[in-house]
């Protein structure tokens, strides 16, 4: 007689939606409810540029994520393994460039990579780096380490292994278009309570906003931790053919640090910008002047790009920038990646699992424990190894 | 004798401690004032803001689409620190964009301060004089309380007086450059000519030196933004720029002793021969 299995439903189709369903579908019975019709398209995760690049990263953000971001590097390429469908990773190193009058923005982020692996350049150097690129950079970091991948490949790689894991052992739901609202006890799907699972996991991103707007109690929860927002991006994409650049590289500005990630095919993603407003509109004249004049003034051969997607978006984020796990019950909000999904993604999937396998006696835990996380708050307490052995159930 | 007089610490018995900083009739104890772009997160922004006293945070809300409150998230971060909020028209290139931007700021936040910054040149942001002074007349004809953001020149800052400027904010340098006070000459010259006028060195400051320079000289206030935001560890660096503006402020009011040509001993010894040694 085969065993009943533990049941969870899991909140929002976007990266961390789809990751915690394949790791957890071979142990779990799903049911995965999102508002997308299956392709990710209103997610976050869907316009990142998925760069693998912490120490790129740190010249706008906090030493913690970057730290995370270097124990989430190291399990990318294991996690990839294990997929079915064969997604673009490449570890290349990224190259950081500064025009002379902003080569001070390059000192200032050099002098936060102490102990990181780094290789100061000089134009011969990046030329041989990167042969397409403008000549008149002076002086360039390179960062041997830092990887991406390609999100949109990822994206449906996972998508069709939570399908064919349906088709295959028959205990996984997808419910596309679903409008999923979670008050203060109770989680509601199209307006109609969900009830019988053992497990919650709410990775909504920005959709825990109407949340927020709804309901009091919520917030409360929330506020205890950190005030919730959402800050806007807006990113390029264009074909490229006769543009050869083969790694990330980030332009350094006092004003906007912009990468050019290369994807298959002469593909580019040009990011991204970082606006302190829940504006949903489309992007704005500025914000494409910006992004398009800093591509071409790396590399010519954009002017004659196709451009194929100008977007904009919005990032979840909470006060300090940084991911947490907040535990109600037997729900689970898994929050805040803001800039940072595909950087962060694999340690804060790992938390999750380790919080549901501590907690549930039914399972064994079957994942390995990831070192501390100086940048993960796990129900108000920095994430440390095994912490989640000691989670108490917040009632 | 007043024994109690004597027994409080002569710093907090002085001048300063009545010493106030006057913004159109405001009075403040900090002579710090912040901006809010650019920290790693607002987390950090608000414990640097904390940290460094501040009682006035200027933030900039052109490309957050104000029109439909698209920043109201991170404006309520700033608004929950119980500071003055000094909206700031950065990014306007004519008067006419200054002059909406200040309005739409003024009904945002329920303030007539605006900071007037009219871009003149697109890289290094330098202020375009001309323009400024006719926004200011306009501004301050429609009851705002401006502050602008001008060059050194002292003949422009004489325009915005005789407009009505109660507040001058000449650079130290251009915005973001961390350079501190390339012209020290021209910035006393406008401490020295306009005694009752508020001047703040808004831009340019780069480390706490900076500040306390201005300070000594006489300036009433120092406005910076990315030397707390872009250091290692902007929350240290709020608390040194707190402390080095105060030291500024005491050292003037202190009424530092002359700079003297040659050196002299601060404990001449009986038997030290001294006038001989300079026939």
């Amino acid at each position: 007689m085969q065993a009943i299995k533990p049941k969870i439903a899991i909140l929002g189709a976007g990266l961390l939606g789809r990751m915690l369903t394949v790791s957890l579908m071979n142990d779990f019975d799903i049911t995965l409810y999102d508002k997308d019709d299956g392709d990710a398209q209103q997610s976050a995760g869907f316009l990142a540029a998925a760069m693998l690049a912490p120490l790129a990263e740190s010249a706008d953000c906090s030493i913690e994520i970057m730290q995370m971001g270097e124990q989430a590097l190291s399990l990318w390429p294991e996690f990839l393994d294990n997929l079915e469908m064969n997604v673009y990773f490449q570890q290349t190193g990224s190259l950081m460039v500064a025009f002379e009058q902003d080569l001070a923005a390059l000192k200032q982020f050099k002098s936060r990579l102490k102990g990181r692996a780094f290789q100061e350049m000089d134009s011969q150097q990046i030329h041989a780096l990167e042969p397409e690129l403008n000549t008149s950079f002076s002086k360039g970091l390179f960062l041997p380490n830092e990887a991406q991948l390609d999100n949109r490949q990822l994206l449906e790689a996972l998508g069709s292994e939570i399908k064919k894991h349906d088709i295959n052992k028959n205990n996984v739901v997808w419910q596309y278009n679903a409008n999923v609202e979670v008050n203060e006890e109770v989680v509601l799907v199209n307006q109609k309570p969900l009830s019988d699972f053992d497990w919650v996991i709410d990775c909504r991103g920005v959709g825990l906003q109407k949340d927020l707007a709804n309901s009091d109690s919520s917030k409360e929860l929330l506020d205890g931790v950190s005030p919730f927002r959402a800050v806007r991006g807006e990113v390029i994409r264009v074909h490229a053919p006769e543009v050869n650049l083969t790694r990330p590289v980030r332009l350094m500005h006092p004003r906007y640090p912009i990468y050019i990630a290369p994807k298959e095919n002469h593909n580019f993603v040009i990011g991204a910008t970082q606006i302190e407003s829940e504006d949903k509109r489309n992007p704005t004249v500025r914000s494409v002047l910006e992004l398009l004049s800093a591509c071409f003034s790396v590399h010519r051969g954009f002017a004659e790009a196709e451009v194929m997607s100008i977007d904009s978006g919005l990032r979840p984020a909470f006060l300090d920038n940084h991911p947490k796990i907040i535990q109600h019950k037997n729900r689970l909000t898994v929050n805040g990646l803001f800039r940072h999904g595909y950087l962060l993604a694999p340690v804060v999937v790992k938390a999750c699992l380790e919080v549901i396998n501590c907690n549930n006696n039914k399972l064994k835990p079957n994942t390995e424990s990831i070192s501390n996380l100086p940048g993960l708050v796990v129900n108000g307490n920095i994430y440390k190894k095994a912490t989640a052995v000691n989670v108490e159930m917040v009632s | 004798m007043q024994k109690s007089e004597q027994n409080t610490p002569s710093v907090f018995n002085t001048e300063t401690n009545q010493d106030k900083l006057s913004i159109y009739g405001t009075k403040l104890d900090s002579r710090l004032f912040v901006g809010s772009a650019m920290y790693p997160s607002p987390q950090i922004m608000k414990e640097a803001i904390k940290i460094s006293g501040s009682q006035v945070v200027t933030l900039s809300i052109s490309r957050q689409n104000p029109h439909e409150q698209g920043g109201h998230g991170f404006w309520s971060i700033i608004q929950s620190l119980g500071v003055h909020l000094l909206p700031n028209t950065a990014g306007c290139h004519s008067v006419k964009d200054a002059v909406n931007m200040a309005k739409m700021s003024r009904e945002l936040f329920q303030t007539d301060w605006i900071k007037l910054e009219l871009v003149g040149d697109d890289y290094n942001l330098q202020p375009d004089p001309i323009d400024l002074v006719k926004a200011t007349e306009i501004l301050l004809k429609d009851g705002f309380k401006v502050l602008p953001y001008c060059t050194d020149d002292l003949v422009i800052a004489r325009h915005l007086v005789e407009l009505g400027c109660e507040v001058l904010m000449p650079w130290g340098s251009p915005i973001g450059t961390g350079k501190g006070l390339m012209n020290p000459y021209a910035l006393q010259a406008i401490r020295d000519r306009f005694p009752e006028t508020t001047l703040i060195v808004d831009s340019g400051i780069g480390l706490p030196s900076h500040a306390i320079q201005a300070m000594e000289i006489g300036y009433d206030a120092i406005l910076l933004n990315t030397a707390i935001a872009k250091a290692n560890q902007p929350v240290l660096m709020a608390n040194a720029f707190r402390k080095s503006i105060e030291a500024g402020r005491e050292a003037y009011l202190s009424g530092p002793m002359a700079e003297q040509q040659s050196a002299q001993p601060s404990t001449p010894t009986i038997d030290s021969p001294f006038w001989h040694y300079s026939e």
